[in-house]
């Protein structure tokens, strides 16, 4: 793949895609959901956190060297890369009440622990991986099945019981399975176009030398 | 030179690419479509290509002067799939007045349904004015209906009027 395909045609579709997908939103109606301002916000603290561990070089997007059209191609890659970061987030956050509360402080100190940690690129893409796979669990897997409107009596008597004691602030409303799977495919494609995007390389980087010189990994040199 | 060229056609049809996705993914949060058949009639409408199926227009006119509305609302669906249709989404909407009305009481329920798709087809039509020459009704206009299935839904001291089993259907 050329670079100009990469930066022109297959990152911004990527990120569109996650855009599009992460939006979705299934349950009685079909609402396609933009991404909140807060998921704006911890967007741009995730694309921060993108760059600074050198996932991505933003001067092999826009540079004076580049041609124009070079740069408006990316920086309609980095314009997307923030959208679909928050609609990433937007995605594991869950719909209401007290979860929906605790997730955003959570995805919040999280970014800014993250940020303060300047993993490299390779400990960030893992890190995003765990972590999006745990919010996903918790999310689409927990929180669901204790949404999920009871088959049997004991089940029914239970989340009535869960109901009363949380005061309604736990359950979120019901959504359809193939919310699921769009939000699993949107964050999947997401961390792999992250992968995808051009990185600052170790060489070309001093703090990321020393990062690897504090770190011990010298002595291999 | 030639790899250089590529590289510009590349980014140039790229370019043009993300931009039709972009309008596309903003198009489809603004209007929030339902179903397949709406994002394609509604793309459709956009460049003027979208037209409703006549027949089964047809068919929900002759089931509505029957007085056979849900099987009109039906037929209209299936005539206007997309919901794009101002004329179509009138007569839907006065389906629901028709049925909903009657001499003691109106139903709620139907006036509210009503109410909705008076919204919609006054929003689908041209600047908002929508008119039907249909000499079988009495309300021709999309203000006229919103106005009779709104008053039909308030709570009024003539409601409790004895003479109002004397108005007619409209």
């Amino acid at each position: 793949m050329t670079g100009a395909m990469r930066e022109a045609v297959v990152l911004p579709a990527a990120f569109l895609t996650v855009l599009l997908l992460g939006s979705v939103r299934m349950a009685q109606s079909t609402v396609l959901a933009p991404p909140s301002v807060f998921a704006l916000v911890l967007g741009l603290l995730l694309v921060r956190v993108v760059v600074q561990s050198g996932a991505l070089a933003p001067e092999r997007l826009m540079a004076a060297s580049r041609s124009a059209m070079a740069n408006l191609n990316g920086a309609i890659v980095l314009f997307a890369l923030w959208l679909a970061a928050a609609q990433v987030v937007a995605v594991l956050i869950p719909e209401s009440g007290l979860p929906r509360i605790v997730f955003a402080v959570f995805l919040l100190i999280l970014l800014i622990n993250t940020a303060a940690a300047a993993p490299d690129r390779i400990r960030l893409l893992r890190s995003l991986a765990v972590t999006f796979g745990a919010l996903f669990l918790l999310k689409f897997v927990v929180l669901r099945e204790l949404s999920a409107t009871g088959t049997s009596g004991l089940k029914r008597v239970l989340q009535a019981l869960l109901e009363g004691i949380t005061l309604g602030a736990l359950l979120q409303p019901p959504s359809h399975p193939t919310t699921s799977y769009l939000a699993l495919l949107s964050l999947v494609l997401f961390l792999v176009a992250v992968f995808l995007l051009p990185a600052r390389s170790i060489e070309r980087s001093g703090a990321l030398i020393r990062r690897h010189t504090t770190s011990g990994l010298e002595r291999h040199d | 030179m030639l790899a250089e060229r590529n590289d510009t056609a590349i980014r140039v049809a790229g370019l043009v690419f993300t931009v039709l996705y972009a309008a596309l993914i903003a198009w489809l949060f603004t209007r929030q479509p339902q179903t397949v058949a709406q994002i394609t009639g509604g793309l459709a409408s956009t460049i003027g290509a979208y037209s409703i199926d006549d027949r089964s227009f047809g068919d929900g006119l002759r089931f509505f002067r029957n007085d056979q509305f849900v099987e009109a609302r039906m037929a209209f669906a299936r005539a206007d799939p997309a919901v794009r249709d101002a004329r179509t989404q009138f007569y839907i909407a006065y389906s629901y007045y028709r049925q909903g009305w009657g001499r003691l009481y109106h139903d709620d329920a139907l006036y509210a349904e009503g109410a909705t798709a008076i919204d919609r087809a006054i929003a689908l039509a041209p600047s908002g004015r929508l008119v039907v020459d249909d000499e079988n009704l009495l309300m021709h206009t999309g203000e006229e209906l919103k106005a009779e299935l709104e008053a039909g839904r308030r709570r009024e001291a003539s409601d409790f009027n004895p003479m109002r089993v004397f108005r007619e259907r409209k």
